[in-house]
């Protein structure tokens, strides 16, 4: 088991945001991770990267209790993740962005070769012409495809992503799909987790589906069988089935 | 990949400037105060320009590196001129070393203004700690030209105080340089700037961000205070704490660092270069006024130019076979 | 028993000095409190307000107390003027940026000020008698400038709580976002804070030169910017309550530390004072780092 989640809990004054959540993913796995606006994935992942401690709870990974670990350490063990909203070192190039991921993340690349890493990882996620602009200068979307090359430049064994596919057009939904696939075989990125309101791109990536609500997570299991479950069903009743 | 072309354009402008000032008549000492103000804004900028945070207290460390080498000097003549000069060196990092671990052992805990906010009273601090506590000769400083001439010989104390204490302060300068060029190639400047743009972002990245403020900080105030120790201690002979202790050093090294370009190699060697000639000629023209002149200059920058000279010179060589020396 | 005597009355004059920092301190903590904006610079403007006092007396005999109108008018004007020219397009910059921007013009106002006025301590002595307290005599001038400083806070408190405007000031403290959905008109609140703050700090000025002996200089506000943000941390940094509550806090212990060091023979009292703000600065902020800086 790569990593556990025990009775995690994080509180932002009154409001629950993750109340009480186990969770389990093998390594290997591809896990999609769905719920409604506010239902605590975001947290989910900020507690698992180490931005906020829990408030109760443990967290393991590979068997090794990191509740306590700062970020860093956690992203040494082979832990990293996209932002939700892109969070580029804006005035540093598009390159050495990517080249700061291999250098701190687990693959702890020397400058030389983490900036050869980032010309490469740039290549794969197709922005590579743009290697020399400055970060803030990108649109969302680029910036989203530079997180992307900056989390596989870390090598994790562990890769959270958050949202990554919003506001893309179907076809680079699809690139981009294809490419984790092929990146996850390739380069030995084992183990992926998925938050996504695209329901299409689930099912189309994710072999087990966590449903999250309220901060709770409401049900788990394989995923068209948790997708069509009437739980689930009900909680986005309302939300709109974001199909298609 | 590695670039450490632009320490010939930075040796280049050393060799030169030194070359004016010893070829023309009058030229010494104005090329010496350019160097003083290089060398203060370049190791300012290790700190200030590389993470962003704001060091308020930065003069006190030109301060105690002074203190330094005067009580060597001072109370340690009997060892002999190169022992008492080499105790000297040892006290005024050891000294910085003491002061940038403990304010920034306790201050980097801290983010950005709260930083900034606890460092206003290390300056303050430390000066009335001698004069309240009348350490090291509280309000009356140290005086060394009496103590130097009678152990050493008129001769070699005027050595001292011109020769060795300006060639020590090129020495440093130009250390400095090296330094922050080793930075900004290596993995510690890498991560600097990444936490300087978003701190959170990179602690995440795996950025211990904590240690990389700590050492940035240790690095910039030791090369301050051997700054301290050659440009004023060497150089004037005395020691005395409101002179040590003056907040302008601050201001005007934060003034540099902003118009060359913060985090840039060659930003404090222009903005060291721009400033020491305006003020030597403006304190000619405008006596007294340097600092009425200089604070709305700072604003001026920061409204307008918030990138320096040298950031804009950079972003302008980029793509041109200019790129290489400028950074 | 002399020793009690002067501890017991150093500390009766630390109550009502603390005031005065209180009252000094209220505007950087509206300040940062509203547009987070850190006024490094805050000393000037105590020094504005002292020559203010100072002319008005010297000049025209007009007492402090009438001065504090004129102040707070000069005050807000001078604020008011910063904002337009500097502040507002800082507000969304780098902390870097502001912090610089504050800092160099704390310094332009006092080197513009040593232009006019030049660099030397002046002095001017309103002498209208004095009461017995405890074991000292306690001058009227500085009763008053107890009495004005809670009166005034007390009007800036109401302000707050009452009017429709000061609510908007305290929807934007406490939730910037939030207040503009509300349809509050933030920029114009920044303005108004940032005029205020300054406006209170000029204002505390002319009461500081009721407390100042050895009279007062251009430079002067240096101690003052120290003092300020010792007490501001201490009062929670964005409140302007907690401020002035921490005034007194900071009167008494200044005051109180001042007679007990007076008891260590060979060091000087005043100067281990002044360092051991410093170090209370640090320490405090050390202390409380979580509940500073807010979320984390
Ligand atoms: N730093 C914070 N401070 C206070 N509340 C927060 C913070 N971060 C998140 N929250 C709150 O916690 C709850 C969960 O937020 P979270 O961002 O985890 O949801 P999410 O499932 O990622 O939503 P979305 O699909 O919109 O991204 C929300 O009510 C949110 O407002
Ligand atoms: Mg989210």
């Amino acid at each position: 088991m790569l990593l556990k989640l025990e009775e995690v809990t994080k509180r932002f004054g009154g409001l629950v945001a993750v109340n009480s959540v186990s969770l389990e993913i093998d390594e290997g796995e591809k896990v999609g991770i769905v719920g409604p606006n506010g239902s605590g994935k975001t947290t989910l992942y900020n507690v698992i990267s180490g931005v906020y401690a829990p408030d109760g709870g443990r967290i393991f990974f590979e068997g090794k209790e990191i509740t306590n670990l700062p970020a860093h350490e956690r992203t040494k063990l082979g832990i990293a993740r996209t932002f939700q909203v892109p969070r580029p070192f804006g005035s540093a190039t598009v390159r050495e962005n990517v080249a700061i991921g291999a250098m701190f993340g687990r693959a702890n690349a020397g400058v030389d070769e983490a900036l050869e890493m980032a010309d490469r990882y740039l290549e794969m996620v197709g922005i590579y012409e743009l290697r020399e602009k400055e970060a803030k200068l990108l649109t969302p979307l680029e910036k989203k495809l530079m997180e992307l090359a900056r989390a596989l430049a870390m090598k994790p064994k562990l890769l959270l992503l958050d949202e990554l596919l919003a506001g893309m057009n179907p076809q680079d939904i699809n690139r981009i799909l294809d490419l984790i696939n092929k990146v996850k075989e390739e380069e030995n990125i084992a183990t992926i987790a998925m938050v996504e309101h695209l329901m299409h791109a689930i099912t189309k990536f994710a072999e087990r589906v966590v449903v999250m609500h309220q901060g709770s997570k409401l049900i788990e299991g394989p995923t068209m069988e948790v997708l069509n479950h009437p739980k689930v069903v009900e909680v986005y009743l309302g939300e709109k089935l974001k199909i298609g | 990949m590695r670039n450490y072309t632009p320490l010939v354009t930075l040796l280049l402008i050393y060799a030169v400037m030194i070359a004016i000032g010893q070829g023309i008549q009058g030229m010494w000492q104005p090329i010496m105060l350019v160097i003083f103000y290089i060398a203060v804004g370049q190791a300012l900028n290790i700190f200030l320009g590389m993470t962003g945070y704001v060091n308020f207290g930065y003069v006190a460390l030109l301060g105690v590196g002074a203190y330094g080498m005067a009580v060597a000097l001072g109370y340690y003549t009997d060892l002999g001129l190169i022992p008492a000069l080499t105790l000297g060196f040892i006290l005024a990092i050891l000294l910085a070393f003491i002061v940038s671990m403990v304010v920034g052992g306790i201050a980097l805990r801290l983010r950005g203004a709260y930083f900034a906010i606890a460092t206003i009273g290390v300056n303050e601090g430390i000066k009335y700690l001698i004069l309240g506590g009348k350490i090291w000769g509280g309000s009356s400083g140290i005086v060394l030209s009496g103590i130097l001439r009678k152990a050493y010989g008129a001769e070699t104390m005027r050595f001292l105080s011109t020769v060795f204490a300006d060639a020590g302060l090129i020495v440093v300068a130009i250390l400095s340089g090296v330094i922050t060029m080793y930075i900004l190639n290596s993995r510690l400047g890498y991560g600097l700037i990444a936490l300087r743009e978003d701190e959170d972002a990179a602690k995440v990245m795996g950025i211990n961000v904590r240690r990389y403020k700590q050492i940035a900080f240790v690095i910039s105030c030791i090369l301050a205070g051997l700054i301290g120790a050659t440009a004023w201690t060497l150089k004037l002979t005395y020691v005395f704490p409101q002179d040590v202790f003056a907040i302008n050093y601050t201001v005007e090294a934060i003034v540099i660092v902003m118009l060359g370009g913060a985090g840039t190699l060659l930003g404090p060697v222009v903005g060291g270069l721009i400033y020491a000639l305006l003020k030597y000629y403006l304190t000619i023209a405008f006596p007294g006024m340097q600092l009425l002149i200089l604070a709305p200059l700072l604003i001026i920058v920061i409204l307008l130019f918030p990138e320096g000279v040298v950031g804009y010179l950079a972003k302008a060589a980029r793509g041109t076979r200019f790129e290489k020396f400028v950074r | 028993m002399a020793f009690v005597e002067q501890l017991i009355s150093n500390l009766l004059y630390g109550a009502i000095l603390g005031s005065v920092y209180g009252l000094a301190t209220m505007g950087l903590s509206l300040i940062f409190g509203v547009l987070r904006i850190v006024n490094v610079g805050h000393g000037a403007f105590i020094m504005v307000g002292a020559f203010i006092a100072y002319w008005m007396f010297i000049l025209y005999g007009i007492p402090p107390l009438i001065s504090l109108f004129l102040a707070i008018a000069v005050g807000m004007a001078i604020g008011l003027a910063i904002y337009m020219l500097v502040v507002k397009r800082l507000v969304d910059a780098p902390e870097l940026a502001s912090l610089l921007a504050m800092f160099a013009i704390g310094i332009f106002i006092e080197e513009f000020a040593k232009q006019i006025w030049g660099a030397d301590y002046v002095g001017y002595s309103w002498e209208i008698g004095g009461v017995s307290m405890l074991f000292t005599e306690v001058p009227f001038t500085k009763l008053l400038a107890f009495a004005s400083s809670i009166v005034i806070a007390a009007v800036v408190y109401v302000w707050f709580r009452k009017t429709k405007i000061g609510k908007a000031v305290r929807a934007v403290v406490e939730d910037r976002e939030g207040a503009t959905t509300c349809g509050i008109d933030v920029s114009r609140i920044y303005a108004l804070s940032f005029s205020l703050g300054i406006g209170l700090t000029v204002l505390s000025g002319v009461l500081v030169t009721l407390f100042t002996p050895v009279g007062i200089n251009v430079y002067m506000g240096g101690e003052y910017t120290l003092k300020a943000f010792v007490i501001a941390v201490l009062g929670g940094l964005a409140s302007p309550w907690g401020a002035f509550y921490a005034g007194f806090i900071f009167g008494l212990i200044e005051n109180g530390s001042y007679t007990l060091l007076g008891l260590i023979p060979g060091v000087e009292p005043f100067g281990l004072t002044r360092f051991l703000s410093s170090v209370v600065l640090m320490l405090v902020l050390l202390v409380k780092p979580t509940g500073l800086l807010g979320g984390e």
